[in-house]
């Protein structure tokens, strides 16, 4: 069961494998800076943010260590894991020179690029 | 509301709608909305906005799994997604143009008959049926077909995609949803994939559960920048959410898929119900 389970693994390319760690190390990554928040947040109760945050603020805040500046972080990489996962279906298809499916992740990025924009604008 | 007892309620619902979110293919935001605005009583567009981060962490927290154990079909997902971007980003400008109220409707009967056709449609562990199916050339082109190991009998299954066409014009509406109403759109994209493309229930839950966070990152940066997205909420829906992810995949790769279709069919009910009689309730803040 194991030989077999094992041969479906060994066709996943290094594509799924690569994408499954970079989500892995992300999502961590991103849960650790809000644990970190929240727990500097509980030393300094004034410190938790209710007031959302931009951009701007972030480098901020993060420079005095505050728990505004962790959680804003942690949340931002939140939202970029899956725009670094179609980024990364990209290299992979480029890679496996899949033209077809360069062509349809190009397609699916840039829309996540246009969303990005337009909320900017 | 005191603002800890507020993060600790909201940690424990965030947990649930992860463990719900993974286990169904769904974000997680079609139970966490009316539990923020209805009982914790927060702003629409803030409930909205923590929401939609809740259904990236439910997508992203559960997607390494999910890819690991190679139940998630990357370029369905990716070809439908292009569909659901594009219908996220549309979604969001015709807003200003549709009556909600009847948007609540159509909503609403779309996902009851979904939940109809799931609860009756016959499902084995052993869904073989699928494999003697011909492809369209479409799907042949796209090479949507993809094969996929069942923890639940430890058995390999391949299979083919059937109406591309109809489930890339189902994304983009889907995606429009999406955009109107903040929801991941989990909840169209696994009754669409499994019932209109005969996927198979778990791939069909996994490439859903992928493609969730996709269409919601479009719309999460126009709040995250518009000003309401409130760190404090989003983190501990993250926080609570990730937990919830751990427990619902292990209970998926293990589930019998008829299970997994049953629950899914009681809740699209449940949903459909709920959309149906909203408009009909206008004091009640959805």
């Amino acid at each position: 069961m194991e030989a077999l389970r094992r041969a479906v693994a060994r066709e996943v390319e290094g594509l799924n494998r690569l994408i499954y760690h970079v989500l892995r190390g992300g999502v961590l990554l991103a849960v650790v800076f809000i644990a970190t928040g929240f727990a500097l947040g509980a030393l300094n109760p004034a410190g938790l943010p209710s007031a959302p945050l931009n951009l701007s603020q972030l480098g901020q805040e993060l420079a005095t260590l505050s728990p505004a500046g962790f959680l804003g972080l942690g949340v931002l990489l939140m939202i970029l894991t899956p725009v670094s996962r179609v980024f990364l279906s990209v290299l992979a298809y480029v890679d496996e020179r899949d033209r077809l499916y360069v062509l349809i992740t190009v397609v699916v990025f840039a829309n996540l690029l246009v969303g990005m924009l337009l909320g900017l604008g | 509301m005191d603002l800890v007892l507020t993060l600790l309620a909201l940690a424990v619902a965030a947990f649930l709608a992860g463990l719900a979110g993974s286990y169904l293919g769904i974000g997680g935001g079609i139970l966490l909305i009316p539990f923020m605005t209805l009982v914790l009583q927060l702003d629409i567009k803030v409930a909205v906005a923590a929401s939609l981060v809740g259904v990236i962490a439910t997508s992203s927290g559960a997607a390494s799994v999910y890819v690991r154990d190679h139940l998630t079909n990357l370029r369905l997902g990716m070809f439908l997604e292009v569909a659901t971007t594009l219908g996220a980003i549309s979604g969001a400008f015709i807003a200003l143009l549709i009556n909600r109220s009847d948007l609540f409707v159509v909503f609403g009967a779309v996902v009851i008959y979904a939940a109809v056709y799931m609860a009756r449609s016959q499902g084995t562990a052993k869904e073989r049926a699928y494999r003697e199916m011909k492809q369209s050339p479409l799907a042949e082109r796209l090479e949507l077909g993809d094969k996929y190991f069942d923890k639940e009998d430890k058995g390999v299954y391949r299979y083919k995609v059937a109406r591309p066409g109809a489930g890339f014009a189902i994304s983009a509406v889907a995606g429009g949803i999406s955009g109107l109403l903040g929801v991941g759109g989990g909840i169209i994209k696994v009754p669409m994939m499994h019932v209109v493309m005969r996927v198979p229930m778990k791939p069909a839950v996994a490439t859903s559960n992928f493609m969730i966070g996709v269409t919601a990152a479009a719309s999460a940066f126009i709040y995250y920048s518009r000003g309401v997205l409130d760190p404090s909420l989003a983190g501990v829906i993250v926080l609570g959410v990730f937990t919830g992810t751990r427990v619902g995949t292990r209970m998926m790769v293990k589930a019998k898929s008829g299970k997994i279709r049953l629950v899914f069919a009681i809740l699209l009910a449940a949903v459909g119900v709920f959309m149906i009689l909203r408009p009909l309730f206008p004091g009640v803040n959805f």
